[in-house]
């Protein structure tokens, strides 16, 4: 099934198959992700959903089809047709990610934490250090930036992983499960800072969970099953 | 304990065998190489055991008149010409031998091709109870008792050159008396007149078992020192290697404690399904020293390879090793995860290292401390207190080894918080915050390296010390180094010597032969202080600024290779006439072949009372040849010690990735390139070892001065020898290696597959 919106996809996936041994994880998935949107991927255990995340993001070359990326601005790439060298690149400078466990790095503080990607990307450590004390802030961290992970609570913890991933202003999330650890409240705390934040940026973001409650913060969204797209779209707001 | 459970916790998964067989391969090569080491240890003291009679000095041979303050004849300084002790030869008497004792003269200077040989003469009477180790009843005049190693050589060489100074063979010495397979070691049998002669002979009753003698004590500390340089990388494999994959197998435990297992019992399966592998691998080392062990006997070790018997520790030590590595890495592996207070979601306490503090320069600072206080007993204060000296000396460095140990996290914390401050990249970042927050786990991995090294330096700054006191020099006005002496005995007339003299210039590479004049034999009273010589022969000695006079003088220090070149002086009495034949001095071309005749030739000219000696056998003989030949066994140590530290840190390093394989994964799959994981890697490992390496060394020089001023002012500590920068330089190529070869583990194990929960 075809999935698509009425304007123009900061990613398109078309025909994707990604098969894991003799398990077909993927079987010919479309889809179109907007610019700005914030899409929810839902679908059970074992459905393919962080399949199609990968390669969405790159971190997956498919079997067979292609996904392109349209950066504002820019002209599109067929990020299935690039290096991992490249990959690496895109997934640093115009991608963040968020993922459910074990993100941070224990022994670096919250704010080396949020750093790092700065960093890579070749910005120098005091101006690193003054964006990621800002993000932190603006995630109501503030003065938690010293701390290491194991000195947070799972929440902050996630709040920190959420500034990471925001910290270089990528183009597009990618969070997966990203509240699946937390408590409720917890959970709607992370959330609402992490939307408010991509609305107000303009951030598009691709997220995957089980939870209904957790779907129901997104613009759209896509259950996956079997490999496919079960379910057609759902503007939310 | 359930062994269904037990089962799914030891073998759970593909990635559990491999730590498995890490651990087991890991203990295999620690418990092989601990009882080769334990073998090694056994085996030196066996030999040295077995080589104790060499070290019986026996009695005196004469009986000194009470009224004398004169002392027995000196035969203990081999360097010197017999002693001008004028008891020796006038007023003592000797004493006569006995059924119950034999005649020994131990001959210092047996030189062949610059390895030193073992040679005692002995007398006795035909009634003789006395038994020589490894040949019973003393050979009879002109017969010998060689060495096995010995009689190859003798029968692989010109008589001329070996053989004549022996006689005829009797038979081989015993393995039982033989220190090892190489040792060069002949018995001769000689008349009483012969031994008597030179006055360097002594009555001996029955031969010493102690093996060291007075040193016995330094000897064993100097090897207690050496093995433990080695040892410590051992105990240091083992433990690293046990705690191989230690984040994989929390993550294990908790899935254990979710579904029900008490945390007892989640101890008890860490110490069996670490006991399990350990014990394999136990074993394992067990075979593979002794199918290893004929291969390290060939090993020489100051000179001589061990027989395989030494090396054997015997099945009771192999079983204490074998209990001693599982029991403890059992009881840690029990007691870590007890303390890591694993629960049903993981690692319920985090678990941080106690942060190093400034007190850890403590045992380093008391041992330096200790070190100079004996350095100011001795040198400064000028006296003497040999009870003291030597705790403080041996004391202060055992402190300075542990110190080193003991400091090593603080000054890693210290360097990674300096680094921190200005690191710049992510690498750097993220390098200097682990090893910020665990310096001691960091500094572990490197810790047998940096030991290594202190060590080796300790021996390479100590033996720095004998190549630049002892190394003889070719100028005029000493004795050259390529010429033979041997002092004239009482009674030989000028003509014999004169003969004797002639016949040693038609030698085959001999360029001179000289003889000195004195007014009496150089071991009586008369013996006057100055040599006499014609000064036609003085450029044969090597003097270059002649007197005109026909006959010239040089004061006798000349034979006693001083350090300081010597003049000549026109001779008061225009001829020779009245003096006597003193010295033989034999001037060759430094080929082996031609010292080595002209050693045999003067040896069995009849004419002379000492053995001849060269300049260079004085390294042979002297007392420091034994840190000598300790700094080979270092730098063998520090071979063995730093490939198995290398391994350490391999195995360190690719614990910390596969530990951190889901948080590495998760920063690639983000984008961090695998180059920067790399740099990363090798950071920490780096920065640990160049942090403390510079002080090992630093250090090891400094003990190995403070070490020999407390021996002797007169030494200086100068550059290593070349073997210490080449053992230094593959000490770092090895540790390079290590981090190099685990880059592999990098892209394979932090890929996407590594972020995912199992």
């Amino acid at each position: 099934m075809k999935t698509t919106s009425t304007t123009s996809p900061i990613l398109s996936a078309r025909g994707l198959h990604h098969s894991f041994g003799p398990t077909q994880a993927l079987r010919g998935i479309d889809l179109d992700v907007q610019a700005g949107e914030v899409l929810a991927v839902m679908g059970p255990s074992g459905s393919g959903k962080s399949t199609l995340l990968h390669c969405l993001a790159g971190v997956f070359i498919p079997d067979a089809g292609a996904v392109t990326y349209r950066p504002p601005g820019r002209s599109g790439l067929e990020i299935s047709a690039l290096r991992e060298s490249k990959r690496a690149r895109l997934r640093l400078t115009d991608f963040g990610f968020v993922f459910q466990f074990g993100q941070l790095l224990p022994e670096l503080s919250a704010v080396d934490n949020v750093s790092i990607p700065l960093l890579l990307a070749g910005t120098r450590r005091p101006e690193a250090m003054r964006r990621s004390s800002e993000l932190l802030e603006r995630l109501e961290l503030d003065g938690l930036g010293a701390r290491l992970p194991g000195e947070l609570s799972g929440g902050q913890a996630q709040r920190v992983a959420v500034a990471r991933a925001l910290v270089t202003a990528p183009a597009v999330l990618f969070a997966d499960e990203p509240t699946g650890s937390l408590d409720s409240l917890a959970s709607e705390n992370v959330l609402t800072l992490m939307l408010e934040f991509v609305r107000e940026t303009g951030t598009t973001v691709v997220m995957i969970t089980h939870d209904a409650r957790t779907a129901a913060y997104a613009d759209r969204e896509v259950i996956v099953r079997d490999g496919d797209i079960a379910a057609g779209y759902r503007v939310t707001a | 304990m359930n062994p269904g459970l037990l089962k799914l916790a030891v073998v759970g998964s593909r990635s559990s065998l491999g730590r498995l067989a890490g651990i087991t391969a890991g203990v295999a090569v620690g418990v092989c190489l601990l009882l080769l080491l334990w073998g090694g240890a056994n085996g030196l003291s066996a030999r040295d055991n077995r080589g104790a009679w060499l070290r019986e000095t026996g009695s005196p041979a004469v009986s000194v008149p009470a009224a004398s303050d004169a002392s027995v004849p000196a035969a203990s300084n081999p360097a010197a010409p017999p002693a001008s002790d004028p008891s020796a030869s006038q007023q003592a008497t000797p004493l006569p031998l006995t059924p119950d004792t034999v005649l020994m003269r131990a001959n210092p200077v047996e030189v062949f091709r610059g390895e030193l040989i073992n040679r005692r003469d002995f007398a006795a009477l035909g009634s003789t109870n006395v038994r020589i180790p490894g040949v019973g009843r003393p050979p009879a005049p002109g017969r010998y008792y060689a060495s096995p190693a010995l009689q190859r050589l003798i029968e692989s060489t010109p008589r001329d050159q070996l053989g004549d100074r022996f006689g005829e063979f009797a038979g081989t010495i015993d393995d039982a008396a033989l220190p090892g397979p190489d040792s060069l070691i002949v018995v001769t049998g000689a008349t009483e007149a012969e031994l008597r002669q030179g006055g360097t002979a002594f009555l001996v009753s029955g031969f010493t078992t102690n093996p060291y003698g007075g040193s016995a004590a330094a000897y064993v500390t100097v090897l207690l020192i050496g093995a433990m340089a080695v040892f410590f990388p051992v105990l240091l494999l083992i433990s690293i290697v046990t705690g191989l994959g230690a984040a994989q197998r929390r993550e294990r435990f908790a899935t254990l404690r979710l579904i029900g297992a008490s945390p007892q019992a989640v101890s008890r399966i860490a110490a069996v399904e670490t006991a399990v592998p350990s014990l394999l691998g136990a074993a394992l080392g067990v075979v593979l020293a002794a199918l290893l062990r004929p291969v390290a006997a060939q090993i020489p070790v100051n000179g001589t390879r061990m027989f395989d018997a030494d090396l054997a520790t015997g099945w009771a030590a192999g079983t204490a090793v074998v209990g001693l590595v599982v029991t403890a890495s059992a009881v840690a592996a029990g007691n870590r995860t007890t303390r890591e207070g694993i629960g049903p979601l993981g690692v319920t306490r985090a678990v941080h290292e106690k942060t190093p503090t400034p007190w850890r320069m403590v045992p380093l600072l008391a041992g330096l401390g200790a070190m100079t206080a004996a350095v100011v007993i001795i040198r400064v204060l000028e006296v003497r207190v040999p009870w003291l000296e030597s705790p403080l000396l041996i004391g202060g460095f055992m402190l300075i080894l542990v110190g080193i140990v003991v400091i090593g996290p603080w000054l890693t914390l210290c360097v990674s918080r300096v680094g921190l401050r200005r690191a710049r990249s992510a690498a750097a970042v993220i390098a200097a915050s682990r090893i910020q927050r665990t310096p001691v786990a960091t500094f572990r991995s490197v810790s047998g390296l940096v030991i290594a090294v202190f060590v080796v330096s300790v021996f390479a700054g100590g033996s720095s010390i004998i190549q630049t006191t002892e190394a003889p020099t070719a100028r005029p006005g000493l004795l050259q180094p390529a010429s033979l002496h041997a002092t004239v005995g009482t009674g030989q007339t000028p003509d014999q010597v004169t003969a004797a003299a002639s016949k040693a210039a038609e030698l085959p590479g001999v360029r001179s032969s000289v003889v000195g004049y004195g007014p009496a034999a150089l071991h009586e009273r008369d013996a006057g202080p100055e040599i006499y010589l014609r000064a036609a022969d003085a450029p044969g000695l090597g003097f270059e600024d002649i007197p005109g006079t026909e006959v010239v003088a040089v004061d006798s220090a000349f034979l006693r290779f001083s350090t300081q070149p010597l003049a000549l002086a026109p001779a008061p009495a225009g001829t020779l006439d009245g003096l006597v034949p003193v010295v033989m001095v034999v001037g060759t071309d430094g080929t082996p072949e031609a010292m080595d005749r002209a050693r045999t030739t003067l040896n069995r000219s009849g004419v002379t009372a000492t053995p001849a000696t060269s300049p260079s056998d004085i390294q042979l003989q002297s007392a420091t040849r034994l840190v000598q030949g300790l700094a080979v066994l270092a730098y063998l140590g520090m071979f063995v010690a730093v490939a198995i530290a290398g391994l350490s840190l391999a195995v360190a390093t690719a614990s910390a990735v596969l530990d951190r394989r889901r948080v590495l994964g998760l920063m690639r799959l983000m984008g961090m390139p695998v180059s920067v994981l790399r740099r990363l890697i090798t950071r920490e490992a780096a920065v640990p070892l160049l942090t403390v390496l510079l002080l090992s060394i630093g250090l090891g020089f400094l003990v190995a001065w403070l070490m020999v001023t407390g021996i002797n002012d007169a030494y200086r500590v100068t550059w290593p020898a070349p073997d210490y920068f080449i053992a230094l330089g593959l000490s770092l190529l090895l540790a390079l290696g290590a981090v190099i070869a685990t880059f592999g583990l990098i892209r394979g194990n932090t890929g996407i597959s590594a972020t995912r929960f199992e």
